[in-house]
């Protein structure tokens, strides 16, 4: 059975035990490392591969509750990712930042996000480097195998290669609607088998 | 390559049939959707080649500063604030405080002051090895401003202009005194204008003959004729010293200091790479560690117009890291977007991500490599988008390719892959776009079911499409002809059979052509009633790449 002709890419298919689905629509796997989960925040219907190690257990000293690391809507994130909020020793003081990532932002695989900031429509290849205290403004795009070096500012609509990771080129005006059609997309084919 | 559809921008020449895609010069005028605009006032695509660019808002991409206009070109197009760039690996530079000398391992704390330096935290280049230090962590740009006001390149720029300026002056004033005396007025305010557009209109004035008459500085010289201003520039120029010597200054281009450094030279490292040197126009570093930090040099946010009306087709808005813009006129909300299936490939594809279940994405196996087997025959499919809120109906042609009879016209027919294709010829319907919630739950049709189709469409349908999928939905899995429709989509099915010794890509133009009723008032300035709904029309060319064809010697060496 070849499905149907519409959809024009095929479905990603994942065993149906591997993953726990919550009632917002998010698709955890049992096999991603996931510290401190009541520090995470998911927006609906956001990925989380198997081996992905996200540590919400890293949080500032101070009292009450603290959120760590929180993920937009549709976004993904790629197998053996490791979401780690960045740290600074200032004044003497040593503390852990929290991280803030957007919707529909696609993180590749294999690639370490130290970042503080990643706005929305992100795409992120696999086997990428961003170092701490990143900002990533919306609709940016980053290749495969590039390194982000610390406190880097990426502004809206760029393309970054290289390492260290450089401008390359201007995104055309209309990432924003493509990259949401593809997150969407890729949400709707991760099905189980 | 995977299967692609490129529309094409005629890019505002006279003929809009594209050229045959097998010419390696055809891929420059053909583009992907998403990066086409369109313009309404003149019904066309345009591309970014052809749209008119212009400046909307300037930014620093480090700090995300909008500059304002009017500072860019006082900063010279670069980051005024505390922005720099490690000359070595152009990453942005940090100002930290410098490592205490004292053997006290400590940080003392609420305590960071020293001096400052500027660290690259990738390749660990500081600025220390050059010599620079601040006082403060902040205003970098302010305190470098007396390294860069006393470089040589600058001050030599200082003096040229006052010794250009001086003579300018003198010359000015000898062409006001021995011109009449009511031309005074005019000169005196021609002094005051600026010298450089002074010595401009000079030049000018000395190389066409005629300007001379319409220019207040020569008016008064038209007595003596253009010789006299001519040797007036060539006595009275007074000869320029420059301040050093070039050909000593090291790096300059082979004077002695440069050999000297290439004789005591101990590894390749020290000598500055091209990229790192032409920052610097005047005397380049040759050293890598005489080069200097560099200011970031400022982005901008750029909006476009149509080059034939000058319509505005992009606008961005005026906040620097806002992705919204005011006006956004893309092609893809205009023309039917048009993505290919290959379905031998998707089955292959299927069967891959079957046996990849489970795995982790390092030890899935690759997908298959896109190809034909020259000799056999394939079907494709063209899933076509309708982004319009008015039902359309599309036509699909396959331009026929010239068979060129000039000299090399054997070379020509080699080259060119022989495949036949057929496409449906008939005209097909695509739904209008709508919000997901207005579509039927059960609009997946196979061609079969007329009944669901003739209550969702309206009278946009045309008999012969109809009765042809009556009689060919049951028969046998059809190839040929309009596949599937839901929602505002539309699978076409199509195929192409490769000749037996055929090589290359199989690379077809396309000519798509889509009428749509229009009911808005836009059919109004025709002079007729402005509610009356009229049809109009609009094609484009388009080139269908279904990928490269595999000889059949090498697909007999795979198996």
């Amino acid at each position: 059975m070849s499905g149907s002709a519409l959809s024009t890419e095929p479905p990603i298919l994942y065993s149906k035990a591997e993953f726990i689905e919550t009632d917002t629509g998010n698709k955890v796997s049992r096999r991603a490392t996931i510290a401190g989960p009541q520090n995470i925040i998911l927006g609906g219907k956001t990925i989380i591969s198997s081996g992905s190690i996200i540590r919400g257990d890293l949080r500032r000293t101070g009292p009450g509750h603290a959120v760590v690391i929180s993920l937009g809507r549709y976004c993904l994130v790629g197998e053996g990712c490791i979401l780690r909020p960045p740290y600074k020793t200032y004044r003497g003081n040593f503390n852990y930042y929290p991280m803030k990532i957007g919707d529909h932002v696609h993180i590749g695989a294999n690639t370490v996000v130290e970042a503080a900031n990643i706005g929305n429509h992100v795409e992120i290849g696999k086997n990428c480097v961003i170092g701490k205290f990143t900002f990533i403004k919306d609709c940016v795009k980053i290749a495969d195998n590039t390194v982000i070096p610390p406190n880097t500012v990426i502004p809206a609509l760029s393309y970054y290669a290289g390492s260290p990771g450089a401008f390359v080129e201007d995104l055309p005006e209309s990432t924003q609607e493509n990259v949401e059609a593809y997150t969407k997309g890729y949400y709707a084919r991760f099905q189980p088998a | 390559m995977a299967p692609s559809v490129l529309y094409h921008c005629p890019c505002l020449s006279t003929s809009d049939i594209p050229p045959p895609p097998h010419l390696p010069s055809s891929s420059h005028s053909f583009h992907p959707l998403n990066t086409l605009f369109f313009c309404e006032e003149c019904d066309a695509v345009r591309c970014n080649r052809c749209v008119s660019v212009e400046v909307s808002s300037y930014y620093c991409p480090n700090c995300l500063f909008e500059v304002p206009s009017a500072s860019v070109r006082a900063e010279k197009n670069r980051c005024a604030r505390n922005c720099f760039m490690c000359p070595n690996c152009r990453n942005t530079l940090a100002a930290v405080p410098a490592d205490p000398e004292s053997g006290d391992g400590r940080i003392p704390a609420g305590v960071a002051e020293g001096p400052y330096i500027m660290y690259c935290n990738y390749c660990r280049w500081d600025s220390a090895e050059i010599g620079i230090t601040f006082e403060k962590p902040t205003g970098l740009a302010a305190q470098l401003q007396k390294y860069e006001d006393s470089a040589p390149d600058s001050l030599e720029f200082d003096r040229l202009k006052e010794h250009f300026d001086a003579f300018l002056r003198t010359s000015a004033l000898a062409a006001s005194t021995s011109g009449t005396h009511h031309h005074s007025t005019h000169h005196s305010h021609s002094l005051h204008t600026n010298s450089i557009t002074a010595a401009a209109s000079a030049a000018l004035a000395r190389d066409i003959p005629g300007v001379g008459k319409y220019n207040p500085l020569a008016r008064s010289t038209t007595g003596r004729g253009y010789g006299k201003d001519r040797s007036v520039n060539k006595d009275e120029m007074t000869e320029y010293r420059s301040r050093s010597e070039i050909a000593q200054t090291a790096g300059a281009g082979g004077g002695e200091p440069d050999v000297e450094l290439m004789n005591s030279l101990e590894e390749v490292g020290e000598v500055a790479s091209l990229e790192q040197r032409w920052e610097n126009s005047w005397v380049t570093p040759l050293q890598t560690k005489q080069l200097k930090p560099i200011r970031i040099p400022l982005h901008s946010k750029r909006s476009k117009r149509c080059p034939a009306c000058t319509h505005i087709l992009i606008k961005p808005e005026q906040k620097s890291q806002s992705v919204r813009y005011k006006i956004k006129l893309m092609a893809a909300n205009y023309l039917p977007g048009i993505v290919i299936v290959l379905p031998h490939m998707r089955q292959l594809r299927d069967e891959l991500s079957k046996r990849n279940l489970g795995k982790s994405v390092a030890a899935q196996v690759d997908e298959p490599p896109p190809g034909m087997v020259a000799g056999n025959t394939y079907e494709f499919q063209l899933n076509l988008t309708n982004p319009l809120y008015d039902p359309i109906e599309v036509r699909l042609s396959v331009q026929r390719v010239h068979v060129s009879t000039a000299p090399g016209g054997t070379a020509e027919k080699a080259r060119r892959p022989p495949f036949a294709i057929s496409l449906p010829t008939a005209k097909f319907p695509i739904s209008p776009f709508a919000e997901a919630w207005e579509y039927e739950d059960d609009e997946d049709m196979f061609g079969v079911e007329d009944d669901e189709l003739g209550i969702g469409m309206g009278s946009s349908l045309s008999a012969s499409v109809r009765g042809g999928r009556e009689k060919d939905g049951r028969a046998r899995p059809k190839t040929v002809g309009v596949l599937e429709r839901k929602a505002n989509k539309t699978v076409v099915g199509g195929e192409v059979v490769i000749g037996k010794e055929a090589q290359g890509n199989v690379k077809f133009n396309m000519l798509v052509s889509y009428t749509y009723r229009s009911d808005d008032a836009e059919g109004g300035d025709l002079g007729v009633h402005p509610s009356k709904p009229e049809i109009r029309r609009f094609e484009f060319y388009t080139v269908v790449d279904l990928g490269p064809i595999i000889s059949r010697e090498e697909a007999r060496m795979d198996l």
